[in-house]
C-alpha cells in the first residue's frame, strides 16, 4: 500500500454509530525516551536517532494491534500532511514542522502514533461513537508493546515525564467529540459547556484551537493528568459526557415540541441546499451537514449513505484535493465540494 | 465602540467570523454576545507557553531563583524553560523540582502520581504505590469510623509490608 492509498483509507473513527451525540472517542498518551532530551532541544542528529529507534519498534509490532506503517514527514507533500491533520491523525504543529518526525498509522487509522512531536512518542487511538474505555484499553495495549522494548522516562512521584508539565503523570488526554446542534440552536451550548471548565475539563471546536465550533462539533477533554489514575480520569469524562448527551437530547426534544416548524424548516433547508448548491465553502458545508444530520437523527429526513463525519472531513480542503488527486484553488474547491456533497445526497 | 447589535452598550466581545472564506468582524456587548451564541461561540484556549509563563511568573519567589541554573543532563536553563514553556529532558524534573512544585500544584491540584507504572521496571514502585493508596484508604476509613473495613485494610497493609520485607531479605 502506498502512502497515498493509506491516507485514502476510511478512518475507523468516522463510521456512523447508533450514538446520536458522541461522534468519536480518542485517547492520547505522551511518552518520552529516558536517554534523550525532549524533541525541542534534540538536535537533528538526536532527532534522527529517536525517529529510527521508535519507528523500528512501532513497525515491528505484531498481534492484536496489527501492522503499523511509518511515514516520515519528509516523505509527504503539503496536501498529504493536511489530510493527516484534517483526519486528526497528527497535530497541526507536527504537520507544519520539518526534520526527523512522522507518524505510524494502522490501516484503519485507529492507531496513529506521532514521533518527535512535543514528546518523543504520542500514542493516539481513535474510535467511533462513545467508546472511551475501549479506546483506552487499546492505547494501553500499544503502550505495553512499546514499553517492552523502550525505556520511557518515569519518576515514581511524577509518573511519565513530558516536555510540557501540563501532561506529566499519566500523560493521558482523553476526549470525546460531540455533536450539539440542539443546544446550539436553543442557544444553550455555551451555558452547558461553560460549566465543564469548572469540572477540570477543556472544550474546543472541532478544527483548530481558537476556532469557532464549526458544524456544532465540540471536543471535550480532561485537563488534569497528575494525581488521578487513568481510571478516574476516564470515569469522570465518561460521566460528564453522559450528562452532555442528556442535555443535547433534551434540547432536541424541546425543539421538536416547541418549535417544530422552525426545526423542520432548518433541516429541510439544509437538505435542499446540500442537494442543489453549486458552490459550498467548508464552513457552510459543515453548518448545513450539521442541520442535515440533526434532521435525519430525528427522523425528519431520510438517512444519507455516507457518514456525517466522513462528509465533513472529506470536504475539508486537504482531503478534497487528495481525493480528486489535484491541486485546487479556493473557488475550485467550493465547486468540487458542492459536487461531492450533491453526489452523496443523491443517494439519500 | 458601541455594540453593533443593540447600538446601546459598550462592545466588549470581538468576533472574527469567516463565511464563504471572507472574514468579517463583529463587536458586541455582553448581553448581545450571549444571545448570539450559535454564531459566535468563542474559545479562549490558553496558549500553553504563555500560560506557563504566567504560572511561573505568578510566584514572585521563583523569579528570584538564579536564572543561570542549568540542567546537568541537557544544559537547559530555568529561564529558558519559562520562556518556551517546556522542560529540556526527563532529568529537568529533578533538577528544577523546587521551582516546578508550585506550578504542578497549580496545574494539577497537587496530587502525587497514582497512574500507570511501567511494567518492566516498576514492580517495587507498584507495591509502594499500592501501599500508599491503602494507607490513605485506612485514614479515610478511620475518619469515617468504619472500623471493621479499616481492620481489613490494615491487615492488607501488614501483609504487603511483610512481603516487601521478605523480598528485601531475599535480595
Amino acid at each position: 500500500m502506498t502512502h497515498k492509498e493509506l491516507l485514502l483509507q476510511r478512518s475507523a473513527w468516522m463510521a456512523e454509530t447508533d450514538s446520536p451525540v458522541v461522534i468519536s472517542s480518542r485517547v492520547r498518551l505522551a511518552r518520552n525516551l529516558e536517554d534523550f532530551p525532549f524533541p525541542h532541544v534534540l538536535g537533528p542528529e538526536g532527532a534522527g536517532q529517536v525517529e529510527h529507534l521508535v519507528s523500528q519498534v512501532l513497525t515491528d509490532i505484531e498481534g492484536n494491534i496489527g501492522r503499523l506503517r511509518y511515514m516520515s514527514l519528509t516523505e509527504l507533500n503539503s496536501i498529504e500532511r493536511q489530510v493527516l491533520i484534517e483526519k486528526h491523525l497528527i497535530s497541526p504543529s507536527l504537520g507544519g514542522s520539518i526534520g526527523a518526525r512522522g507518524v505510524a498509522l494502522a490501516t484503519d487509522h485507529r492507531f496513529a502514533v506521532m514521533v518527535n512531536e512535543e514528546d518523543h512518542v504520542r500514542i493516539q487511538v481513535l474510535l467511533p461513537g462513545n467508546q472511551l474505555l475501549e479506546t483506552h484499553r487499546l492505547a494501553m495495549e500499544l503502550d505495553d508493546a512499546l514499553e517492552a522494548k523502550l525505556d520511557f522516562a518515569y519518576r515514581e512521584s511524577q509518573g511519565y515525564l513530558t516536555a510540557c508539565p501540563t501532561n506529566v503523570g499519566t500523560g493521558l488526554r482523553a476526549s470525546v467529540m460531540v455533536h450539539l446542534p440542539g443546544l446550539s440552536i436553543m442557544k444553550q451550548a455555551q451555558q452547558v459547556l461553560g460549566a465543564l471548565t469548572r469540572l477540570g475539563l477543556a472544550v474546543r471546536g472541532l478544527y483548530g484551537e481558537g476556532s469557532q465550533a464549526f458544524g456544532h462539533m465540540f471536543q471535550v477533554s480532561n485537563q488534569i493528568t497528575l494525581g488521578k489514575s487513568e481510571e478516574d480520569i476516564l470515569t469522570h469524562l465518561d460521566a460528564v459526557t453522559g450528562q452532555i448527551v442528556e442535555h443535547e437530547l433534551q434540547a432536541r426534544k424541546l425543539l421538536q415540541d416547541q418549535m417544530p416548524m422552525l426545526l423542520e424548516d432548518k433541516v429541510w433547508r439544509a437538505r435542499g441546499t446540500l442537494q442543489n448548491a453549486r458552490l459550498l465553502s467548508s464552513e457552510d458545508a459543515m453548518h448545513l451537514l450539521s442541520h442535515d444530520r440533526l434532521g435525519s437523527d430525528l427522523g425528519l429526513l431520510s438517512k444519507i449513505k455516507d457518514s456525517f463525519t466522513s462528509l465533513i472531513v472529506d470536504t475539508r480542503p486537504g482531503c478534497l484535493q487528495n481525493i480528486l488527486d489535484r491541486e485546487l484553488d479556493p473557488s475550485q474547491r467550493d465547486e468540487e465540494r458542492a459536487r461531492l456533497i450533491r453526489g452523496a445526497m443523491r443517494e439519500a | 465602540m458601541l455594540c453593533q447589535h443593540c447600538q446601546q452598550q459598550e462592545a466588549i466581545v470581538h468576533l472574527s467570523i469567516t463565511e464563504n472564506e471572507k472574514k468579517r468582524e463583529v463587536y458586541l456587548c455582553e448581553p448581545c454576545a450571549k444571545k448570539n451564541q450559535e454564531i459566535g461561540f468563542v474559545f479562549h484556549p490558553a496558549i500553553v507557553p504563555e500560560f506557563l509563563k504566567a504560572l511561573f511568573g505568578f510566584n514572585p519567589a521563583l523569579l528570584k531563583q538564579p536564572s543561570e541554573m542549568t540542567c546537568p543532563k541537557c544544559g537547559i536553563s530555568f529561564s529558558k524553560i519559562t520562556e518556551v514553556g517546556k522542560l529540556g529532558c526527563s532529568a529537568c524534573y529533578e533538577t528544577f523540582e523546587t521551582q516546578l512544585e508550585p506550578l504542578l500544584r497549580r496545574v494539577h491540584g497537587g496530587g502525587q502520581n497514582v497512574g500507570k507504572v511501567p511494567a518492566r521496571r516498576g514492580i517495587a514502585i507498584k507495591s509502594r504505590m499500592e501501599l500508599r493508596k491503602l494507607k490513605e484508604k485506612l485514614q479515610h476509613l478511620i475518619q469515617q469510623e468504619a472500623f471493621e473495613e479499616a481492620a481489613v485494610v490494615r491487615d492488607m497493609i501488614r501483609q504487603l509490608e511483610q512481603s516487601k520485607g521478605e523480598e528485601n531479605h531475599d535480595s
